[in-house]
């Protein structure tokens, strides 16, 4: 059975090109615009892996959405995967082994996100599991 | 004495006056005679002389009154008594009263001359000597008003001058220092004590410590920030000049205080603008690269009608990143304090109108209906009509794209008081209570579902708010969610002048 990928990002075009590209590499596809939408869906059917954006619209972080996954017993084993613009907006070098603690974060891709790395990490994250 | 030598000789025995008047002329002296006292004041008050020969026996006023009031006149005119009394006490008793010299009676024209030359001589070295005190008391002068003007030139400067000297000594300040550095008193206060002590903030005495530290002598200057904390944090430029002897000794070091708080203020904003700027352009950026990489590898699949898909998606964000640039570029314009406003008297019905005109084509994809709703003779405002077009232009587009199908976008127009009150309202999406104090920050857009697919600069807002305020008017903003939105610009209108 198909892998189910969630992504929350609030920038239509990353979720709509991503979407593309995950289906076309045999993934099933869930979207989400907010941390709200995104919660629900984990709620309804709790996904494989969760593809998460830093920045969400509104207040929300992807940083405080990924706490409250880790913090639920139900869904802490879910890997969270990270992408963010901030890294190379700031300077700020993001990485998974200094910030993946703190981040409550199973990865790290910085965007604009390069297919292949994102394959290649998603595909790590689910084979650990 | 470049002018010719004038001799005044004063005494009531003509053959004495006449006598000298010849010896003295043939020397090529000018001489002049007086027979008593009073005369002669009368030629010394007329005439410039640089000796006077005076008789002390003489009727109406004696020589010794008469010497008297030369000296008022002139201390510098030398005074030479003939006497016929050859005793020493006259002859002291005139030297008192300021005589030079004295000759007695009877005298032969060899005794005369030498007298007066003698007396000549002594007139020179005091002219002189006279004119050197008057060049060192001009100069002294020169000095002094310098010294003051140095004084009134430090103690006005918005720069802080902090002076110290070689043993560490505050050696002057100005007021702007004490200003800056919260010093209470008076200038002259802390004069003499050592600055590490005189200065209780330690960030800024570690950076005058730096002058003193021996690398020193290598730098001229060394200019530094230093932010002071306290009640209202400064970010001072202080600036370190070290004064030196020929050999490169350090005599002390001059340091001025800069407050550049505001400066700092302003390059923060722009900073935080630039990355704003950045962060928007990224974003359509990475959405077109992605979308032409995917198209190009094939990476998203090969559906010819997603591929298609793709690329239109890339180019409406091309399209929109285009729009902020120009919305950029006319920002920045009406930033800049040298904008040109051609203000002109409008009739605001016209520019309405067209700007509603161009906007009703779009519209019909949407199924948009306006309305426009102006009295006759609306009265007329004083702007710059290409603003006024771009004003109209970013709220009924914003009314139009943030509308729902089928929706109404409403122009209306109408005096109120000393204002035109121009309203365009919608009947779309409307904006959230959370939102609704952002729409007009710079980037700030609204999101949700129903945005999602609404491209837009953020910055659309921001110019029409920069615009009213540049002609001193104001924006307010109604809405409620899913009802609609009202914006409303009151703009002041033309001044009339009552005959």
């Amino acid at each position: 059975m198909a892998k189910r990928i969630l992504i929350i990002d609030d920038d239509v075009d990353f979720v709509d090109l991503n979407k593309a590209v995950l289906e076309n590499n045999g993934f099933e596809v869930e979207t989400a615009f907010s941390a709200r939408e995104g919660m629900d869906k984990v709620q309804f059917d709790a996904p494989d892996l969760i593809l998460l954006d830093l920045m969400l619209e509104k207040h929300d972080t992807g940083f405080s959405f990924a706490k409250s996954i880790k913090a639920d017993p139900r869904y802490k084993d879910i890997p969270v995967l990270m992408i963010s613009a901030v890294a190379s907006e700031t300077g700020y070098e993001f990485s998974q082994e200094q910030d993946g603690y703190w981040m409550k974060t199973d990865g790290f891709v910085p965007k604009p996100v390069e297919p292949d790395v994102l394959m290649q990490k998603i595909n790590a994250l689910l084979d650990k599991k | 004495m470049a002018e010719p030598v004038t001799i005044l000789v004063c005494d009531d025995e003509k053959g004495i006056r006449e006598g000298c008047r010849r010896i003295l002329s043939s020397e090529g002296y000018t001489v002049d005679t007086a027979e008593n006292g009073k005369l002669g004041m009368d030629k010394v008050k007329e005439n410039s002389y640089d000796l006077v020969l005076v008789d002390l026996m003489m009727p109406v006023m004696g020589g010794l009154e008469m010497m008297e009031q030369v000296r008022q006149i002139d201390p510098g005119i030398i005074l030479v008594v003939i006497t016929g009394f050859a005793t020493v006490e006259t002859a002291v008793e005139a030297m008192k009263h300021g005589a030079y010299d004295y000759i007695p009676k009877p005298f032969n024209p060899d005794q005369l001359l030498a007298v007066i030359n003698r007396g000549l001589d002594k007139r020179r070295l005091t002219i002189e000597k006279e004119k050197l005190r008057e060049e060192r008391d001009q100069r002294l002068l020169e000095v002094a008003s310098e010294k003051s003007k140095l004084h009134t030139i430090v103690n006005s400067m918005a720069d802080g001058i902090l002076v110290i000297n070689r043993e560490r000594q505050l050696a002057l300040w100005n007021p702007a220092v004490l200003k800056m550095l919260n010093v209470t008193g008076r200038v002259d206060s802390g004069v003499g004590m050592d600055y590490r002590k005189a200065l209780r903030q330690k960030d800024l005495v570690e950076v005058i410590n730096k002058a003193f530290s021996p690398d020193f002598s290598q730098y001229t200057i060394i200019s530094e920030e230093v932010v002071l904390s306290g009640e209202t944090p400064k970010t001072l430029m202080v600036i370190l000049a070290g004064v030196r002897d020929e050999k490169g000794e350090n005599l002390g070091v001059v340091c001025t205080f800069r407050d550049i708080s505001e400066l700092k203020e302003v390059e923060e904003v722009k900073s935080q603008f630039v990355r704003m700027v950045a962060h928007e352009i990224r974003a359509p950026l990475g959405a077109i690269e992605g979308y032409l990489n995917a198209y190009l590898t094939g990476v998203a699949g090969t559906d010819p009608q997603f591929n298609r898909q793709m690329l239109e998606r890339a180019k409406l964000r091309a399209h929109s990143l285009m729009d902020l640039v120009n919305d950029l570029l006319l920002f920045a314009k009406l930033e800049s304090k040298k904008v040109v406003r051609k203000k002109e008297f409008l009739d605001m019905t016209e520019i309405i109108e067209s700007t509603v005109e161009l906007f009703k084509v779009q519209g019909s994809t949407k199924d948009i209906s306006f309305s426009v709703d102006i009295p006759d003779r609306l009265p007329l405002i004083e702007a710059d009509r290409a603003e006024m077009e771009q004003l109209l232009t970013n709220l009924v587009s914003n009314a139009m794209k943030y509308n729902v199908k089928n929706g109404k976008v409403a122009v209306r127009a109408v005096p109120d008081g000393h204002y035109l009150s121009i309203s365009v309202s919608d009947t779309g999406i409307g904006i959230d209570e959370e939102s609704l104090p952002c729409v007009f920050d710079e980037f700030y857009r609204v999101s949700g579902p129903n945005t999602r697919y609404t491209t837009g600069t953020g910055l659309g807002l921001s110019i029409v708010k920069r615009i009213v305020e540049s002609h001193f008017g104001e924006i307010t903003v109604e809405s409620k969610v899913e009802k609609g939105t009202t914006f409303t610009v009151r703009l002041p209108l033309k001044q009339v002048n009552e005959k």
